[in-house]
């Protein structure tokens, strides 16, 4: 038989061992004086959301509402590419709500009975919850003199883009590619956004599964330019703690972030809560304190609020190309899909 | 055992030049990058209450999920070490299997099965669906470390001699009494570590559990996948303590591993 180890590390590792169960354990021991578990609502967002929803947005409402009803909330987040959202709200899971950065993927969810057709047009502003411009993010002293979109078709620049598959702000910056180089070429929209679409991805070489997974890659060293929003790197770039610098194109699209509520996974009993969120998130407040985060309000008159926010000359929007159904038929899958992808490849 | 011979410098001085960047500097740079904020930072980062959870989530899974397999791995070995059925080969390959498949294959499986368009998920209530809960990542962690346990016992179950049950069994003693004044003495050294080895690789998993938790913070995010999200999200700081944490309680675990599998055996 064995010739034991002495007991005194038997004993040391069941010590150990209750140590280390009993920490595990303790916030759901009942402990007394400890508050009941408070109402918990489910709220699944895009990648660059998690902060000014975490930190000022939700306990902003968390905090009214106790002072209306007496009753602590409790916010269970989720944070991740657009797409991978939207897939994972079509796998179940129980979100209540989520903020998507492009009704598309909206339109992904309605297509599989998530929610009802439509049902985030009824919300203010069409379901919109707020904007940015797809930017530029070049390195310190923008040592590759790029100015615009055209400049990341020059042979030797490195661009970090993130991936269209699970990405909305691959599919803004898409359209903000396609569409800048479109407008200045009036007649020759399909041309020249093509064009502009071939040069930017020849270039590409790390593709991350989110906006802020790219500009992570980015922080660590990869590429020359990095397109994103606006909104992700504009309070590190005031704070001077953005490795890089912003560099803001002559036209860009401004991205509208899509609000849906899925009253499939709603209780009767939590109905009133996601009411009065849905009714926050578009309140004078809510929408100050995005743009606090460098969101751009949908109330343009609460936009002088950040200083940080550049000037952009010839802003547009999805509408402005016929809406997300045409814009994903024709130019994501179209022309970025079908014709750009497979002359990258070459 | 051969013994120790002079002249060994040079190899072993080559194997820590292979393993020194390979494995021990990687290993370092987790702990140096946690304490270069100094211990301040660190404390911060590690107290934040989504740190907290996933660290707790991630212990309350291993607990059970080590403790589960335990008997459910204990019970395996000794059906195969002490019965002869036809089938038993297939058998014992099946329950081995987990080792050999990508943990995000058996995530994907999991929701293709008990996932809410999966094949028997379809059919259970909404209250009752395992993904995307705390069950779900259970599910998931039983499955990957199902192995670990039948890897350390049915060896010496194999090598039990029969001679003590069947004397045990002849001084009148039960099939229960005989397992458990018999076997299970004989056993403690493999259950011991296949816990510990089941209770390690429940707490790192990764592959499966990104699949089935949803990754909701406070409810079903586990340490690995806080540590994921943080570093992508560019927080590295936050990441880095918890991965140091998790770091250090596995070289803990090893460290007691060690003491029971690497003492002779008889």
């Amino acid at each position: 038989m064995a010739s034991r180890p002495s007991a005194l590390p038997d004993r040391l590792a069941l010590v150990a061992g209750a140590a280390l169960l009993l920490y595990a354990l303790w916030p759901w021991l009942p402990v007394p004086g400890r508050a009941e578990t408070p109402r918990t609502v489910v709220f699944y967002g895009f990648s660059i959301l998690g902060e000014a929803l975490n930190d000022d947005v939700l306990p902003a409402f968390a905090r009214h509402w106790r002072e209306k009803t007496g009753e602590r909330i409790e916010f269970a987040t989720a944070f991740a590419g657009s797409g991978t959202v939207t897939n994972q709200l079509i796998m179940g899971v129980p979100a209540q709500c989520a903020l998507l950065s492009l009704e598309l993927d909206a339109e992904r969810l309605a297509k599989a009975g998530v929610i009802p057709a439509g049902s985030w047009r009824r919300l203010p502003h069409g379901g919109v919850v707020n904007r940015t411009p797809f930017v530029l993010v070049v390195r310190k002293g923008n040592p590759k003199r790029i100015r615009d979109f055209p400049d990341l078709a020059r042979p030797g620049v490195q661009v970090v883009h993130p991936d269209p598959l699970t990405s909305g702000g691959a599919n803004w910056a898409l359209l903000a590619e396609y569409g800048s180089a479109a407008r200045r070429n009036p007649g020759q929209e399909g041309k020249a956004g093509f064009a502009s679409l071939l040069g930017v991805w020849k270039n590409v070489t790390a593709q991350a599964a989110s906006a802020r997974a790219a500009r992570t890659q980015f922080e660590n060293g990869f590429g020359d330019v990095l397109v994103t929003y606006e909104q992700d790197v504009v309070e590190d770039a005031a704070a001077g703690t953005l490795p890089g610098e912003i560099v803001y194109p002559p036209s860009t699209v401004l991205s509208e972030h899509t609000l849906v509520v899925v009253d499939k996974n709603l209780d009767p009993a939590d109905r009133p809560v996601l009411d009065a969120l849905v009714r926050f998130l578009w309140s004078e407040e809510a929408q100050r304190l995005f743009v606090r985060r460098g969101f751009r309000s949908v109330d343009e008159r609460l936009n002088g609020g950040n200083p940080a926010f550049g000037r952009i000359q010839d802003p547009f929007l999805v509408a402005d190309f016929g809406g997300w159904d045409r814009v994903k038929e024709e130019i994501v899958d179209g022309i970025w899909k079908e014709r750009v992808m497979p002359e990258v490849g070459k | 055992m051969i013994a120790r011979r002079r002249g060994a410098g040079l190899p072993v001085g080559i194997l820590v030049l292979v393993l020194l960047p390979l494995v021990l500097m990687p290993i370092a740079a987790v702990f140096v990058f946690a304490l270069r904020g100094g211990l301040g930072e660190f404390w911060e980062a590690f107290k934040n209450e989504d740190a907290q959870f996933a660290l707790r989530f991630s212990l309350l899974i291993a607990f059970l999920t080590a403790a589960i397999n335990a008997v459910l791995g204990t019970f395996a070995a000794y059906v195969l070490a002490k019965h002869r059925f036809p089938g038993e080969k297939p058998l014992t390959i099946a329950i081995n299997l987990p080792v050999a498949i990508p943990t995000v294959v058996v995530g994907t499986s999991l929701l293709l099965l008990w996932g809410p368009i999966g094949l028997l998920g379809k059919a259970l209530p909404e209250g009752l669906q395992p993904m995307f809960t705390p069950g779900g990542v259970l599910l998931a962690h039983l499955f990957v470390t199902f192995p670990y346990m039948l890897g350390a016992v049915k060896p010496l179950l194999d090598e039990l001699e029969v001679t003590y049950e069947e004397a045990a069994f002849t001084l009148g003693a039960g099939k229960w009494q005989t397992f458990r004044y018999v076997i299970l003495p004989a056993l403690r050294g493999g259950l011991f570590s296949g816990t510990l080895l089941t209770f390690a690789h429940s707490l790192g998993e990764f592959g499966a559990t990104v699949m089935v938790s949803g990754n909701l913070r406070l409810r079903t995010q586990t340490a690995p996948l806080y540590i994921f999200a943080q570093f992508e999200a560019g927080n590295v700081a936050q990441a880095n303590a918890v991965a140091a944490v998790l770091a250090a309680l596995s070289f803990v675990i090893f460290f007691f591993l060690l003491r029971y599998s690497g003492s002779p055996k008889r």
